[in-house]
C-alpha cells in the first residue's frame, strides 16, 4: 500500500494498545455509583496538558457548568477538539486554559485573534465532520480510518492527513489519524449514579466521544433511578464502564439551551459577545466563574429563580424529547 | 409605472439560492447561515416538502414559522424532523451518495470553485482576519453531487489564489483532480450565487462560467468585481430581483432578527420591466 502524499500537520499521535491498557487498568467494571461534585470530577480528572474534547457545545446542549469550573480550577495547556463548537474555544482561550486548538468550526473575534497573534494558541485545521470521524476511529479501537474528504485540500496539506492508494480498488483515498482525547466533557439529559446515559435530540459526537476518551466526566440534568434505565435500555446511549465521574447539573448547558428543557439565554450570549469586543473578558470571566464557588452558587447569585423559570417556559417543544 | 424596491444583498444571494431548489432533491446544509435561510424560505414560498439534513445530525425537520431569534441554539431548528442522528451519521449519507446538494458560504472562492472558510492576510499562524474554519464545508464539498455556493461580489473575494483552500471545488481543475485527490467521482461545484451573479462551471476546463447577471447590474459590473476573468456562456441571462413576497417572508418568517439577511442595502427602480440602481451602499467588512 503506497503513501501518495501526506500532510505535515502535528496531531495527536494514535495509540490503541495504550488505550486499551488505560481501559484495564482504570475503567471500573463494577456497578460503582460516580457521583461526585463539579469540583472533584474536573480535579481529578482533567489535569494540564490534556487533550480535551467536548460534544455539542455552549450554545446548545454543550458542558458549560465544566466548563466555568476548568476555568475556576485554572487548568492550563488544554488541547481541544473544536468540532461544530461556537464560543466554547473563545471562552477557554480567554481564560487561559487552551493551548491548541483542533478546528473544526469555531466562533472566532477578538479573543482568539489576540491569542494567536501573542502566540498563546496554536490552531490546527480539521473540518467538523473530520474531527467526529477521527474520534469514531479513536471509538472503534483502530489507529486510523479510511475517508473520502479533506484530500486535495490546505486542510490536508496541514494536517496528519495521508493519501494512500487503496489496496483493494487501487484508487486514491485519504486516511486520517484516530483520535482519542485523554479527556471528554458530555452533558446529557439523564443518566443514573453508575453514568448510564441518556442523550435526546440530535448530538454531534456524544457516542464517539464518550467511546474514544480515555476519562469521561457526565454533567446531568437529572439523575434517576438504576430502575427507570432498566425499564427503557434502548435509550441508553452510553453505557456505565465508560464513564468515570457523574456531575448533578441542572441547567448545566446554561447559557445554552437543553432542547426539551429550557431555551438558550440570548441575553446571557450578547452579554459575552459585548465582552468579547470591548475587552472585557476578565469581568466577564470574574463574574461567572472565578467569583463563584460553584455552579449552583453561579444559578443562585447570578441567573436567579425567576430567570431559570422563565427559560424553562420558554423552551415550548418537549415533543421528541420529554414526551 | 414604476416600483421601486429596496433589500440587501445578503437578501438578493439567498432569494436566487432559493428559487434553484427543488423538492425532489436532498440538501445538506450547515446549521446556520444564509444556506439555512435558503432552503427555509424555498420551504415556505415554492417546495414546502423539500427535505434538508442538517450537520448535528437533525434528518428533514419542519421548522415553524417565525423561527426564532436564535435558532442555531433552538430546539424549533430539529422541531418534527424524521430523524435525530449525529455528525458522522449524516457525513455517512452523504457519503453514500444520498445528498444531491450541498450548500454552503464561502469568504473566498476560485475560479475553480475552490473556496476559503479559514483565514485571509499574513499567515495561518497569525493571519490578519480568522475565520471559523472549515466547519462541516470540506466534507458536505466533497461528499454531495452537486454544491451551490453563496458569497459577495468582490474582488477580495473572486480571487487568483486562495489565502487558504478550506474546502475542494475542481482543484487544479485537471481532468479527474477530485478523484485523484481521494474525492468521490462525479462530485463538484454546480452554481455560485452572488447578490450580482450566477455562476457554473465549464465541463471542460472546470473553470467558473458567468451564467446570469442581476437586471440592476452589467456583465462589466460583475467583472469588476472579480480578480480573474470568468468564461462566459454564450447568452447571459438576467435573474430577478427579490420579490414582495420573497422580502416579506424573509423578514417577518424564516429570518426576522435579521441575523443573516442583513447586509448592503440596495435600491432599485423597475419600470416597463428593465430595472436600474438608484443607490447602493459601499462593501463594508462583512464576510
Amino acid at each position: 500500500m503506497s503513501v501518495l502524499a501526506a500532510g505535515t500537520g502535528v496531531f495527536k499521535p494514535p495509540d490503541p494498545d495504550g488505550f486499551r491498557r488505560h481501559v484495564r487498568d482504570h475503567k471500573e467494571r463494577r456497578l460503582v455509583s460516580k457521583v461526585m461534585s463539579e469540583h472533584e470530577a474536573i480535579e481529578r480528572f482533567v489535569q494540564d496538558g490534556d487533550y480535551l474534547s467536548y460534544d455539542c457545545n455552549i450554545w446548545n446542549r454543550g458542558p458549560a457548568s465544566l466548563m466555568r469550573e476548568l476555568i475556576r480550577q485554572r487548568k492550563r495547556d488544554l488541547w481541544i477538539a473544536a468540532k461544530f463548537t461556537a464560543h466554547d474555544a473563545t471562552l477557554l482561550v480567554a481564560a487561559g486554559c487552551v493551548s491548541r486548538i483542533d478546528v473544526g468550526w469555531m466562533e472566532v473575534g477578538r479573543v482568539i485573534h489576540e491569542a494567536m497573534a501573542e502566540g498563546r494558541v496554536q490552531l490546527f485545521e480539521w473540518s467538523n465532520g473530520a474531527l467526529a470521524y477521527r474520534q469514531l476511529a479513536g471509538a472503534l479501537g483502530v489507529p486510523f480510518l479510511p475517508l473520502r474528504y479533506l484530500g486535495g485540500t490546505d486542510v490536508f496539506r496541514t494536517s496528519g492527513t495521508k493519501l494512500i492508494e487503496d489496496p483493494y480498488t487501487g484508487q486514491a483515498v485519504c486516511l486520517v489519524p484516530a483520535l482519542n482525547p485523554d479527556v471528554a466533557l458530555i452533558h446529557v439529559n439523564q443518566c443514573d449514579e453508575f453514568g448510564n446515559a441518556r442523550i435526546f435530540g440530535a448530538g454531534v459526537a456524544p457516542v464517539e466521544t464518550a467511546m474514544a476518551s480515555r476519562k469521561v466526566v457526565l454533567s446531568t440534568e437529572e439523575i434517576i433511578p438504576n430502575e427507570e434505565i432498566r425499564r427503557h435500555p434502548q435509550q441508553t446511549r452510553v453505557p456505565y464502564y465508560m464513564v468515570d465521574a457523574v456531575v448533578h447539573a441542572p441547567f448545566g448547558g446554561y447559557p445554552g439551551s437543553v432542547p426539551g428543557l429550557y431555551r438558550a439565554d440570548v441575553e446571557h450570549l450578547m452579554e459575552f459577545g459585548a465582552a468579547q469586543v470591548q475587552g472585557k473578558m476578565a469581568e466577564y470571566l470574574d463574574k461567572w466563574a472565578f467569583s463563584v464557588s460553584s455552579h449552583e452558587e453561579m444559578l443562585e447569585q447570578r441567573v436567579g429563580q425567576e430567570k431559570m423559570e422563565r427559560l424553562r417556559a420558554e423552551e415550548t417543544i418537549r415533543e421528541g424529547y420529554y414526551e | 409605472m414604476s416600483t421601486t424596491r429596496t433589500f440587501t444583498d445578503m437578501e438578493q444571494i439567498i432569494c436566487t439560492t432559493a428559487r434553484m431548489m427543488e423538492e425532489e432533491r436532498l440538501y445538506f446544509v450547515a446549521i446556520g447561515g444564509p444556506p439555512l435561510i435558503a432552503v427555509l424560505l424555498s420551504k415556505r414560498l415554492r417546495t414546502p416538502n423539500l427535505t434538508y439534513v442538517v450537520e448535528d445530525g437533525t434528518i428533514a425537520p419542519a421548522v415553524q414559522m417565525p423561527a426564532p431569534a436564535f435558532l442555531i441554539a433552538s430546539s424549533a431548528a430539529g422541531y418534527r424532523a424524521v430523524a435525530w442522528t449525529d455528525m458522522n451519521t449524516v457525513d455517512f449519507h452523504a457519503g453514500l451518495g444520498y445528498i444531491d446538494y450541498g450548500v454552503l458560504a464561502a469568504v473566498q472562492v476560485d475560479q475553480y470553485g475552490n473556496f476559503n472558510s479559514t483565514f485571509v492576510g499574513a499567515a495561518y499562524e497569525r493571519p490578519a482576519r480568522r475565520f471559523g474554519g472549515p466547519g462541516g464545508a470540506n466534507e458536505i464539498a466533497s461528499l454531495c453531487w452537486r454544491t451551490i455556493l453563496m458569497t459577495r461580489q468582490q474582488g477580495r473575494k473572486f480571487v487568483n489564489k486562495l489565502d487558504f483552500m478550506s474546502s475542494p471545488g475542481f482543484l487544479d481543475g485537471s481532468p479527474d483532480a477530485r478523484q485523484r485527490a481521494g474525492l468521490p467521482a462525479d462530485t463538484g461545484p454546480w452554481r455560485v450565487v452572488t447578490e450580482m451573479a450566477v455562476f457554473d462551471f465549464d465541463e471542460e476546463s472546470r473553470r467558473m462560467r458567468l451564467l446570469a447577471v442581476a437586471p440592476w447590474a452589467t456583465v462589466d459590473d460583475v467583472l469588476a468585481q472579480m480578480e480573474f476573468k470568468p468564461l462566459m456562456a454564450p447568452s447571459v441571462e438576467t435573474f430577478d430581483l427579490p420579490s414582495e413576497e420573497e422580502l416579506a417572508a424573509l423578514r417577518a418568517e424564516v429570518d426576522p432578527s435579521g441575523r443573516t439577511i442583513r447586509g448592503r442595502w440596495i435600491t432599485v427602480e423597475e419600470e416597463d420591466g428593465r430595472a436600474h440602481l438608484v443607490q447602493q451602499e459601499a462593501a463594508g467588512e462583512e464576510s
